[in-house]
């Protein structure tokens, strides 16, 4: 996950009194490196990634993905507490929670598609619609407002060339503003997919965004 | 060590290791004498934890305040049923970068907090639930719990002492409202994350209908030190109501942002000048709010007589809430962030409660049309009134919050509001 | 354990446990609110029956907020009115306000409270909030904008039918209620409920969209015949048709709620092409109508001896209609009555409120019938079995079976075939007297529903012509027949049957009341 090849955008360290590397304060020799399966059951449901390349149709479940919802089930004392992880674990294969996801997901925890409905509209982190593979959410609550963010908002809109809320035309980012994402002490707060990118300023968003694109030009 | 900013007025008891990597790891932590308070509350009764607890006069670090050890002890003493102990790790205050702090620096502290809590309980399985956004945090913690599974921290027989607690990291899913303790339950339990009338209280019908205990993060990470040093060792920091140390989250126009431990107490206005070095670029101080976003703002004079405590701030007329200091300087268009906090409640209420539901998008919209040069004094007086009208009248205190930014704001701030609505003029506009 | 507390000034001692909002309705207070329901679980979400508790902090919600001994309790203190005055102005903020279009116009709790306790104008100058009218599946439409989010819906089919198709979508000031996408109410079996518990006019009924306003209704206590549960049930009618059916309140028999099947099938009672007056036959093909002195004296002159006597009587007439027919058939020398009623396979249960269910039995009286001995004929769909009826040759009744099933040539042997009826059909041309009949919304009488409840109905509307109720036509011949007295009013009719059937012995109208009472001897319908 470190492979941002700049300093600053994505952590911390360098605005304050410690001489760290950025590996050393996003901890990668612990962030990234959590198995699909899920590892130890008490952390499979945390989920390891929100991945640029997802997969719509993906199946609900199989292999270690399986592995890993069986997991999250042993972990609660009913089934419909195990609901919040497995719609995070179909965003993550799947990318969005759709309609038809909703409808597997009741399926597989004996709940009614319409109940999976509400909770899933009840909490931001699931997408109800596709989204560009970086979905960038800068946080415009007061802290980071205080010190500029609406210019970071207007910066990422320009440069990825979309409207907020929209996806830009290559499906490479959606741009949305985001509420407090609690990083106040380094504003402005972006994240990009799983990943926090701290103290940015507009002047960086450029630099942010060809590093993104790079990124998934390089998968694609 | 305040991460990323250092102060020598600091006192640091729960942010020693911020910035230091080594310290995620569970060989540095039990070298540093980690989990040897869990070896010494595990070899003392429940309830002898939970009088450590009260002597220290530890107070819930989530923004309410109440004493923790008084918390814990009206879980039932004995177990008919399954406990539970909740840490709330769910952090969206506006202002609040603590508990992100605290769980990736030095996990290893707070699930020493969450077993020991546990323990004081009678709690068999703990859920920390923690912020869906925080994958980073989500992780280390993840990570950290495996570890302590590993070396028999948790599980089975816990040190060989008979005892069994089981620790589950639980990720949240974008939802300020879980942050409060009965909306976290519910969340946790796979529904919407409303919150439940009280009572039931917690204690008596919690998470899955069993007796259950919300801590948050920062008050389980003082756990650990207050059982290994005792009560009274706590209570050389603070004040005499509010003992301790505190994590205050600076953000703001300061130089230095960041989270200092300092003892409560604390003069504000020493928090801002020396600890985090003065206002940046020399601009005049013009308010403060000093608990998180759903306390009321004060101005510069009252924040130069402020000390940071759960009295003092109640003294000029706010809360200390979770020590959030978020600082403002002259060129801060107060009514832009006013609205821009009223936005925020709006996005995130529940909708549960009518007053709530339709009062805190019902404010927004006024505030954002004063804004926009076309309000009227009278709106100034409905705000006032209407918002009054959202205080005490539901379930949880999401709709309180609102009040409190928007009529301090009101009475303090008047001129700003009337010079956009006379005039269309708005500070900071240049 | 008793507990005494203080409302408005007034003592009050209810159990333990109790709300304080089923508290103050023992005084006659009645608190507002919207979304507690005493059928179901209390959100305490909507904020309206806040009332002052002297030493709480703050206005209390009374519909959780048990009582407690010594307590004293303000519904209507200045404190207890502003609050619900501030709330109601934020239902406002977002409302419509198309009570001129709205169906629930008249009967709704917005309108109602507001009236009585809100503001006199709104404050809101914001654009309103919009979601429209979504088509719920079913008989439910659902105007997003009038909703006000007491969940009491979501709830009823959550806890009460245990079919959980509705929940809210989204959350704070976006949240609406809805069903899984397209999936709608189609093929559940209460869903109807959630119209009548709407406060607002945010569920309506499709059938009865439109169809008329509130205040045009009058409401007459009844029983649904559509089954043998018997669910309490008001008429709502207008130019005397029935304009829909509700659920009234037993909780003895059907708590709040009635089913889907009973609710819609109300049409046959507005049916037109009613027999309006008596007829006779000459059996040559000619008929003419003659008044009711007239009828009656032909009709004893050619039962003197005309043979023994068999009859039909459908399940859907009163306990009444029915002792007077037996006691008809007795006068004539004895014979067989028979009934036909049909069957479905399956109950449908109401599982948050077990006792109540959509029968098998769909009839309302079967077990009146059943009772005073008529003997089930046919199949499970109510036809045939009437083989012997047809061709018998000594004296036939028919007793409100419109007999849709059977051939032209039933009773062309008998000696003497009254029909009494609302329709005529095929098989009812050989009889030589037609005698109008009125249904159960047109007249005064009982059914005895499965568990053996008699209940009260009363008319609704007015009797088509010279129609008559069943029990005063047999009454008049079995007291030209017998010494009987003539009964003058249903409760005439029914203290007869009293003293002739041991089951209903000992019970009068009074007893029965509104809320029904149990026959004298345990019940079990054939077949179940």
């Amino acid at each position: 996950m470190s492979d941002v090849p700049f300093k600053n955008p994505g952590w911390a360290g360098n605005t304050g009194e410690f001489d760290l590397t950025e590996e050393e304060v996003r901890g990668d020799d612990f962030v990234g490196t959590r198995p699909l399966h899920g590892g130890h059951a008490s952390g499979a449901g945390t989920m390891p990634f929100m991945l640029p390349e997802t997969n719509p149709d993906a199946k609900l479940f199989e292999g270690e993905y399986q592995e890993r919802f069986d997991k999250i089930l042993t972990r609660y004392p009913d089934k419909q507490a195990a609901l919040l992880p497995t719609l995070a674990l179909t965003q993550e294969l799947r990318g969005y929670v759709s309609a038809a996801s909703m409808d597997r997901v009741a399926e597989l925890l004996g709940l009614s598609p319409a109940y999976v409905r509400g909770v899933t509209t009840f909490y931001t982190m699931y997408n109800k619609r596709p989204v560009g593979r970086h979905l960038v959410q800068v946080c415009t609550n007061i802290s980071c407002s205080l010190c500029g963010a609406d210019d970071v908002v207007e910066a990422f809109l320009r440069y990825t060339d979309t409207e907020l809320g929209e996806t830009s035309e290559d499906g490479n980012f959606t741009v949305i503003e985001a509420e407090c994402l609690a990083a106040c002490g380094f504003p402005t707060c972006v994240q990009i997919n799983s990943r926090y990118y701290e103290n940015v300023t507009p002047s960086e968003v450029p630099k942010i965004v060809e590093h993104l694109k790079a990124q998934t030009d390089g998968d694609s | 060590m305040a991460y990323p900013y250092v102060s020598d007025r600091e006192v640091r008891l729960l942010s020693t290791y911020f910035g230091d990597p080594k310290q995620r790891h569970i060989e540095t932590y039990v070298k540093r004498g980690g989990y040897s308070a869990l070896e010494k509350a595990l070899g003392m009764g429940p309830d002898d934890v939970v009088e450590i607890v009260k002597s220290s006069g530890l107070r819930g670090r989530g923004g309410a305040g109440f004493p923790t050890g008084v918390k814990w002890s009206f879980m039932p003493k004995e177990k008919k049923k399954a406990h539970y102990l909740l840490c709330n790790a769910d952090e969206s205050e506006p202002g609040t970068f603590k508990d992100r702090e605290l769980m990736r620096w030095d996990p290893h502290q707070l699930i020493e907090g969450c077993l020991i809590g546990a323990h004081a309980i009678r709690a068999q399985h703990v859920y920390i639930y923690c912020r869906g956004e925080f994958f980073e945090a989500n992780q280390v913690l993840a990570r950290a719990v495996e570890d302590a599974y590993a070396k028999g921290y948790i599980g089975e027989n816990i040190l060989d002492s008979g005892h069994d607690i089981e620790v589950t990291v639980h990720q949240g899913a974008g939802a300020y409202i879980c942050g409060e303790e009965t909306g976290m339950m519910n969340s946790l339990e796979g529904r919407r994350g409303e919150p439940r009338i009280k009572p039931p209280f917690p204690a008596a019908v919690g998470a899955f209908g069993k007796p259950s205990t919300i801590n948050n993060v920062e008050t389980l990470c003082a756990i650990p030190h207050i059982v290994k040093n005792g009560g009274e060792w706590y209570r050389q920091w603070g004040t005499e109501k509010s003992p301790g140390t505190k994590l205050f989250c600076v953000s703001g126009h300061v130089i230095k942002p960041g989270n200092y431990e300092l003892p409560l107490g604390f003069p504000l206005i020493e928090l801002i000048e020396d600890v985090c070095g003065g206002m940046k670029d020399g601009n005049a101080l013009k308010a403060v709010i000093p608990g998180g976003s759903s306390v009321p703002l004060i101005n510069a004079e009252e924040a130069r007589a402020c000390k940071l405590d759960y009295e003092g701030c109640v003294d000029v007329g706010t809360m200390l809430g979770c020590a959030s200091v978020i600082v403002m300087d002259e060129t801060t268009d107060i009514v832009k962030q006013v609205r821009r906090m009223v936005d925020f409640y709006a996005h995130e209420s529940c909708g549960l409660c009518t007053p709530c539901r339709e009062g805190t998008t019902w404010t927004a919209q006024i505030l954002r049309r004063i804004e926009n040069g076309k309000g009227t004094e009278d709106d100034l007086d409905t705000l006032m009134e209407m918002t009054q009208n959202m205080v005490g009248t539901t379930i949880c205190v999401l709709s309180d919050s609102v009040a409190a930014p928007v009529q301090s704001s009101i009475e303090k701030f008047r001129d700003e509001y009337l010079a956009l609505i006379r005039r269309g003029e708005r500070v900071g506009a240049a | 354990m008793p507990v005494t507390l203080t409302i408005d000034g007034q003592e009050v001692t209810v159990p333990k446990g109790t709300t304080i909002l089923e508290a103050a309705k023992t005084i006659g207070q009645q608190v507002p609110h919207y979304c507690y329901h005493p059928g179901m679980s209390s959100p305490a979400m909507c904020r309206l029956c806040l009332v002052e508790v002297e030493g709480a902090p703050k206005p209390m919600p009374s519909c959780v907020t048990t009582v407690m001994d010594g307590q004293v309790v303000h519904t209507q203190s200045e404190e207890a009115t502003a609050s619900r005055k501030a709330v109601l102005e934020f239902y406002l903020v977002n409302h419509p306000l198309d009570c001129p279009i709205c169906d629930m116009s008249g009967e709704c709790s917005l309108q109602d409270y507001v009236h009585e306790e809100g503001r006199d104008s709104g404050r809101s100058r914001e654009p309103k909030r919009v979601f429209g009218r979504d088509d719920f599946g079913g008989d439910v439409l659902f105007y997003g904008d009038r909703c006000v989010m007491c969940t009491r819906c979501v709830r009823f089919m959550s806890e009460v039918e245990q079919d959980t198709r509705l929940t809210v979508v989204d959350r704070g000031n976006r949240s609406v209620i809805d069903t899984f996408f397209e999936e709608g109410l189609d093929g559940t079996n209460w869903h109807g409920n959630i119209v009548d518990i709407c406060p607002v006019g945010a569920l309506v009924s499709k059938d009865f969209l439109h169809k008329a306003r509130a205040w045009d209704l009058e409401h007459t206590p009844s029983i649904c015949t559509s089954c043998s549960q018997g669910c309490n049930i008001d008429l709502h009618t207008r130019d005397n048709l029935v304009q829909r059916l509700k659920p009234r309140e037993n909780l003895d028999v059907n708590g709040w709620w009635m089913c889907d099947h009973g609710r819609e099938n109300y049409e046959w009672i507005n049916q037109g092409t009613r027999i309006e007056a008596p007829l006779v036959r000459d059996g040559n093909g000619g008929s003419k109508a003659v008044d009711w002195k007239e009828v009656l004296g032909a009709l004893l002159e050619q039962a003197n001896g005309a043979g023994a006597v068999k009859a039909v009587a459908s399940p859907l007439a009163s306990n009444e209609d029915l002792g007077a027919l037996k006691a008809l058939v007795e006068a004539l020398g004895g014979g067989e009555t028979v009934y036909r009623s049909a069957r479905a396979e399956e109950e449908i249960v109401l599982k948050g409120f077990p006792s109540l269910a959509r029968r098998k039995d769909l009839s309302a009286n079967t077990t009146g019938a059943e009772l005073m001995g008529l003997e089930r004929a046919g199949a499970d769909d109510a036809t045939g079995g009437l083989a012997d009826v047809a061709g018998h040759d000594g004296v036939l009744v028919v007793l409100g079976d419109a007999l849709e099933d059977q051939p032209a040539d039933f009773g062309k042997n008998a000696a003497l075939y009254v029909f009494l009826g609302s329709h005529e059909s095929e098989a009812s041309a050989n009889a030589s007297f037609v005698l109008p009949v009125t249904t159960f919304a047109e007249q005064e009488g009982t059914f005895t529903n499965v568990a053996g409840r008699v209940q009260r109905f009363w008319p609704g509307l007015q009797a088509p012509g010279m129609a008559r109720p069943p029990w005063l036509i047999l009454g008049a011949l079995v007291a030209e027949l017998t010494e009987a007295d003539l009964p003058r009013t249903a409760a005439d009719a029914f203290a007869a049957l009293a003293s002739a059937v041991p089951a209903f012995s000992g019970l009068t109208y009074d007893d029965i009341g509104t809320r029904g009472a149990l026959v004298n001897e345990p019940v079990q319908l054939s077949g179940d």
